[in-house]
């Protein structure tokens, strides 16, 4: 079930979509030259940032409520990638002593993003972010099985995406870490068909073709079907729970 | 009968959707149990029934190689139709002396598909009943996305500003909430420590509870000394429970991931994440997903050296951690019928670590005598149909089960304490939701009664979950000691003065927090060695990454107090 999201594009997207686009360059070419993290950043709806984080970060987007109404979803994302196992449990994507951090602050939703994948164990030679850094260069985040099993904290996501992931590929997720990823907007949840985890090192330099249902290893060459998005789809499309529930008349139009 | 009792008592009218089957109700005619072929370890089994998909039985396979019964066809046959009274038997484990789990567990069985049934078409389970009338259909199927009215939404000092941040953002920073005295705000995480901004997070309820007038919140403003609170309670869950928030039928969502907890009052129960509380706390009612059910039957006398604790590890350990995931976990069955209601919780506690939506017990008169002096709200209780398809079936016998612990670094790291008797252990943990209960404080003080008040060789932490269980702590004799008090005991063997009630170290917490494991390294050992009553042993659960955690009942890690290594209690209650 091809999942597609053109028809959705809106005007003001549709300009920093084609940024996005023109500068990936066909799969087979080595020559290619991966846009910024930010404009790699899905263009869902936030829901918890305040609208000045926002701005800072997304070019050419709008404030939080407008967004909402006239959401577009991305159609790719470009950039490296960081390879973790299975079962990466909340407390190593956030640990509990940052929980004491609000993420509908911005000021501490940053600093929720410098922590991000702190709690991984010594054997991970490659740090998520830097020791002085607050944000990651690895844009996209594949997982094995079992991908955000524990803790119900909407802070995982919320690290993550506030650190610039745009995506994370699993395995599989669990299930109040995908719904949270899907509410928030701040992580894309995919599900591989394959054990990507295996496939791929960290630094590999991958696309993701949504559209398509594909990613692209550009340094080992290599492609894989991406599983679709299934039921989140529609709550996705909308722009996350309150747009999805706004349109379909569940809660009334803005307060 | 005891609808009976309760319409005498209360003189309302108590109400059951369906009649309450009998224990044993996937014998016989039960269109759920599906004993056709299935694979073991990989060899397949004739069926003895007319044929069956074999697509169905892909699903069936067992797991894991540890589960070490493998029943013969003639067996099977006997044990599937064998009169109620006489629970499965299970034949010795073929190995002598087993390293691996002795066989307590039938092979799961998957359902039969509609049309080989004939099945009715309106039967549900408990959860889907449950949902359903949340969202007032008449009928609903695994997989469907319902719009659900929300009876209780709970939340606490680590995710409750950021679900009112997300309120206000969205519903205006002028709006109300849906209901005042359906949202419970229960600080407990964080609460006895310096740590400004956890402060700060229990002055943000506050002033939200100020503002929305909420009825119900658990406020601490001394932290210095709990008791001078006398609206704080102490652990979510368990507060939840004794307040009489927890009623049987209802729809109960928190921003805690062990709020499946409550699923033991036979209530939908489930964890969500701040912008979905966010959501509720303005328009009462969420979009869920309906799980499908998976069914464990637990029958035969539970020894007097188990615990829930010890039944939750093993399903887990049987299942792994997302043997459940987006599905729900029904626990029936004679032993879990003998089970009071905070042992019901610690088995619900730990769905979510089987990756599992929710876990509901059917209420019983158990369930009822509890609530009697704790709500006055009315309540009608739901039960699964007698036709109601379930995913899975898996059937124990406890009265065969040894203890069980979980091993570093994963709840699904199951290993029989006996097993681990040489693992040289620094500290004991007793305490959170799962194991901070009254229940579990007593079952660790018998045990340190029938071992003749020997000594803790280790530092042994005591976290009272609730203010309440604190005060009984301090106060309820213990059977077998002659009149005297955990608190006696405890402070006899030499453990550590019981702490003020809150979460504590399960969750490791600001670097103040009592009980943290804290260095990589101690004194005597090369890493931190805990056992631990709690619910989670991922790296760093507790604090240090490197910490190592082993999950175990309340008497098992008494056992390991007295001894300074992993001990199966049997050495101490037989």
């Amino acid at each position: 079930m091809a999942v597609s999201y053109s028809s959705s594009l809106s005007s003001f997207a549709a300009a920093a979509f084609s940024e996005t686009k023109a500068s990936i360059a066909p799969a087979s070419s080595q020559a290619v030259r991966f846009a910024s993290i930010s404009s790699a950043r899905p263009f869902i709806a936030p829901l918890t940032s305040n609208s000045t984080v926002l701005r800072n970060r997304r070019a050419s987007f709008v404030t939080p409520r407008a967004a909402a109404e006239s959401h577009s979803s991305p159609t790719s994302f470009h950039g490296l990638c960081y390879v973790v196992g299975d079962n990466i449990d909340t407390d190593q994507i956030i640990p509990a002593e940052y929980l004491t951090l609000v993420p509908s602050n911005p000021a501490e939703y940053e600093k929720l993003g410098s922590y991000a994948l702190i709690g991984l164990p010594a054997s991970y030679e490659k740090r998520f972010i830097e020791p002085n850094e607050t944000k990651t260069k690895y844009s996209i985040v594949i997982g094995g099985e079992n991908f955000g099993c524990g803790s119900s904290r909407e802070h995982a996501p919320v690290a993550l995406g506030a650190a610039g992931v745009a995506a994370v590929v699993a395995q599989s997720y669990a299930r109040i870490f995908f719904r949270n990823s899907v509410a928030t907007g701040e992580v894309y949840p995919l599900e591989s068909e394959v054990r990507v985890c295996e496939e791929c090192r960290t630094g590999d330099v991958i696309t993701i073709e949504l559209g398509e249902s594909r990613l692209i290893n550009h340094t080992t060459g290599k492609e894989y079907k991406l599983q679709p998005i299934g039921d989140a789809g529609p709550v996705i499309e909308a722009g996350g729970i309150f747009a999805y529930a706004r349109k379909t008349g569940m809660i009334p139009q803005s307060a | 009968f005891y609808c009976t009792q309760r319409q005498r008592r209360s003189g309302s009218r108590c109400t059951h959707s369906s009649f309450r089957p009998p224990p044993f109700i996937f014998l016989g005619n039960q269109t759920s149990l599906n004993l056709f072929a299935f694979t073991v370890s990989g060899k397949k089994l004739q069926s003895f029934r007319s044929a069956e998909r074999p697509q169905a039985m892909a699903s069936s396979t067992i797991a894991s190689p540890s589960a070490s019964f493998i029943p013969t066809k003639k067996e099977l046959g006997r044990s599937a139709f064998s009169p109620a009274s006489s629970p499965f038997s299970v034949p010795k484990c073929r190995k002598s002396i087993s390293k691996k789990i002795v066989s307590v567990m039938a092979p799961q069985q998957s359902e039969r598909k509609p049309a080989a049934t004939g099945s009715v078409k309106t039967a549900m389970t408990m959860t889907e009943k449950i949902l359903a009338r949340a969202s007032e259909k008449t009928h609903l199927s695994p997989g469907e996305n319902v719009w659900v009215d929300v009876d209780i939404l709970m939340t606490h000092d680590v995710c409750g500003p950021g679900s009112i941040g997300i309120f206000k953002k969205e519903f205006g920073q002028n709006a109300k909430v849906w209901d005042r005295e359906k949202i419970v705000i229960i600080p407990d995480h964080y609460i006895f420590t310096n740590d400004e901004r956890a402060n700060r997070n229990v002055d943000i309820l506050r002033d939200f509870c100020a503002e929305q007038n909420i009825k119900y919140f658990y406020d601490i403003q001394d932290r210095g000394n709990f008791k001078a609170n006398p609206d704080y309670k102490g652990v979510c869950h368990i507060a939840l429970a004794q307040e009489g928030h927890c009623r049987p039928g209802e729809v109960l969502l928190g921003t805690d991931s062990h709020t499946c907890t409550a699923g033991a009052f036979g209530q939908f129960a489930t964890g969500i994440g701040n912008t979905d509380a966010g959501f509720v706390m303005g328009a009462g009612k969420l979009l869920l997903k309906v799980p499908p059910t998976l069914r464990f039957v637990m029958d035969g006398e539970m020894p007097d050296y188990i615990l829930a604790k010890d039944l939750i590890l093993q399903i887990i350990g049987e299942i792994s951690v997302a043997g459940a995931t987006y599905k729900s976990m029904e626990f029936v069955g004679s032993t879990v019928e003998s089970l009071n209601m905070e042992e019901r919780m610690t088995l619900c506690n730990m769905v979510v670590e089987a990756g599992g939506k929710n876990g509901v017990v059917p209420a019983d008169s158990t369930t009822f005598k509890y609530l009697e002096d704790k709500t006055s709200l009315p309540y009608e209780p739901v039960y699964s149909d007698q036709q109601a398809r379930f995913l899975s079936e898996y059937r124990f016998d406890i009265s065969k089960l040894e203890p069980i612990v979980a091993k570093p670094h994963s709840p699904d790291n199951r290993a029989l304490a006996r097993e681990c008797k040489d693992v040289k252990i620094d500290r004991v943990y007793i305490g959170s939701c799962t194991g901070g209960k009254t229940e579990d404080f007593m079952a660790a003080a018998k045990l340190f009664v029938a071992s003749g008040y020997k000594k803790v060789k280790v530092p042994t932490f005591l976290v009272p979950a609730t203010q309440k269980v604190w005060m009984d702590v301090y106060s309820l004799p213990v059977p077998g000691s002659g009149g005297k008090t955990c608190s006696q005991i405890f402070e006899e063997v030499g453990c550590d003065t019981p702490a003020s009630p809150s979460c504590g170290a399960c969750l490791g917490g600001p670097k103040d927090t009592y009980a943290r494991m804290n260095e990589p390294k101690s004194v005597r050992l090369l890493l931190q060695v805990c056992v631990s009553t709690t619910n989670r042993n991922f790296p760093g659960r507790m604090g240090h990454k490197e910490g190592e955690i082993y999950l175990a009942s309340p008497y098992t890690a008494a056992a390991s107090a007295l001894t300074g290594y992993v001990t199966d209690p049997r050495d101490f209650l037989q």
